[in-house]
């Protein structure tokens, strides 16, 4: 840079005292431009320019009627109880429920719902529906995830969880308070779940 | 013997076309960014595979710190003025002119109403260190709950200035919560959403790459 410079100021020397008027007007802009793109820089790193992502999430009305709640196949229902330390217990169905508990990773949780639509499509088969955005008539089988989450559990399992239903597809999820009798159930799960369906429509309309 | 020909040629480069360049970008930027609102809290989220970017139109943001205290934002200084009259005639806050005009400028906030009026008249520099209590929230009556009603309000206010031609979209409801908030507090803020028949809102995440479902589902 140091060289330009010399270049550039103290060019013609032999040429005599008559000739100083030739004397370049050229401004060395090196360090201009180091300064330029220096301030650039440090917008480019302190803006946000990037918008934040987001999530959307609809919630259930608050009051919904009896008479409105539309009965699901039992066999279809996964339920998934958000507990303490990042770890995510789940039931299938309601009679019977048999607790298991997984992680939030790719082969915990995911896999869980996963198997579940396997088994529901082998059970049922695919239905047809009508594409949300498109309107194109598809076909897909589907299981309804109830998402709820404990007092322990923190806001990232419940994204966590969501974006598992954003990845793997799942079209109906609801989230939903969590019963004592859950509860119970995660500290002994050997007593079985004493949890009907009338419960769960309880639970789902006094929300 | 060579003439005095390849000495002196230190190699010179125009520089000022280069310098445009910086320059215009330069430019570019410093009028495309918007600064950085403050925040009373620094807030972690939690990431996701949305892609899914935040709106342009205005966004009422309730943030939640991981000790679940939760602060209020929202954009547009006209309904935030239109907000705090409202609510300064409801409550009774006794609040002066100078004071809403603070408030409409004030970024976001996390106080109780009684304790609103102190917090305006912080000077700006000492506004970080005022105690933040958060927004009180009642669970069980939501004409008592705090962040209800100014949520209530401020939807109201956006839409009256709507009318009046101030702003183009009424708010988009955003909630900005710590991944280790724990889940009640989040919870409270849904309930009060839900209360208030907000029924559909966004949650702030941050980007994460998304995974091969399609793939691991064979």
């Amino acid at each position: 840079m140091a060289e330009i410079a010399q270049d550039s100021g103290g060019g013609h020397k032999k040429g005599g005292k008559v000739r100083s008027k030739k004397m370049s007007t050229r401004i060395d802009l090196t360090p201009m431009v180091d300064l330029g793109f220096l301030l650039i820089t440090f917008f480019m790193l302190t803006t946000t320019l990037a918008k934040p992502n987001i999530l959307a999430l609809v919630m259930p009305e608050k009051d919904i009627k009896k008479e409105d709640v539309e009965p699901v196949k039992e066999s279809k229902v996964l339920t998934l109880l958000l507990g303490p330390n990042d770890k995510v217990y789940w039931y299938e169905g309601i009679t019977d429920a048999k607790l298991d508990s997984t992680d939030y990773s790719a082969e915990g949780l995911r896999q869980v719902i996963l198997n579940k639509m396997e088994k529901v499509k082998g059970q049922f088969g695919q239905e047809d529906y009508e594409d949300f955005k498109t309107k194109e008539p598809k076909k897909g089988s589907f299981i309804n995830v109830i998402i709820k989450p404990t007092k322990d559990s923190r806001y990232k399992n419940l994204v966590d969880a969501l974006d598992e239903m954003a990845i793997t597809k799942v079209r109906y999820y609801v989230i939903l308070d969590v019963s004592e009798l859950e509860l119970a159930f995660i500290k002994n799960p050997a007593a079985g779940l004493k949890f009907n369906a009338e419960d769960q429509v309880e639970a789902a309309t006094n929300n | 013997m060579p003439k005095h020909k390849p000495k002196r040629s230190a190699p010179t480069i125009d520089m000022t076309a280069m310098c445009d360049v910086a320059f215009l970008l330069l430019t570019f930027f410093m009028l495309t960014a918007k600064a950085k609102p403050q925040e009373m809290v620094v807030v972690d989220t939690p990431t996701s595979i949305s892609q899914t970017k935040l709106p342009d139109a205005g966004t009422l943001t309730i943030l939640v710190d991981r000790e679940g205290k939760v602060f209020l934002d929202m954009a547009g200084q006209h309904t935030r003025m239109d907000l705090i009259s409202t609510m300064n005639s409801t409550y009774q806050m006794g609040l002066t002119e100078k004071e809403m005009a603070i408030f409409s400028n004030v970024g976001s906030f996390g106080v109780p109403r009684n304790r609103l009026k102190q917090f305006l008249d912080t000077p700006v520099s000492e506004r970080t260190k005022f105690p933040s209590l958060g927004i009180p929230i009642d669970s069980v009556d939501v004409n008592k709950s705090e962040l209800a009603n100014w949520i209530h309000n401020a939807r109201l206010s956006q839409f009256r200035m709507k009318q009046e031609g101030k702003v183009k979209d009424e708010y988009v409801i955003v909630v900005k919560a710590d991944a280790s908030t724990p889940y009640p507090a989040v919870q409270g803020v849904i309930n009060t959403l839900v209360d208030i028949n907000v029924n559909k809102f966004n949650l702030i995440t941050s980007m994460e790459g998304k995974p091969l479902a399609e793939g691991s589902k064979k």
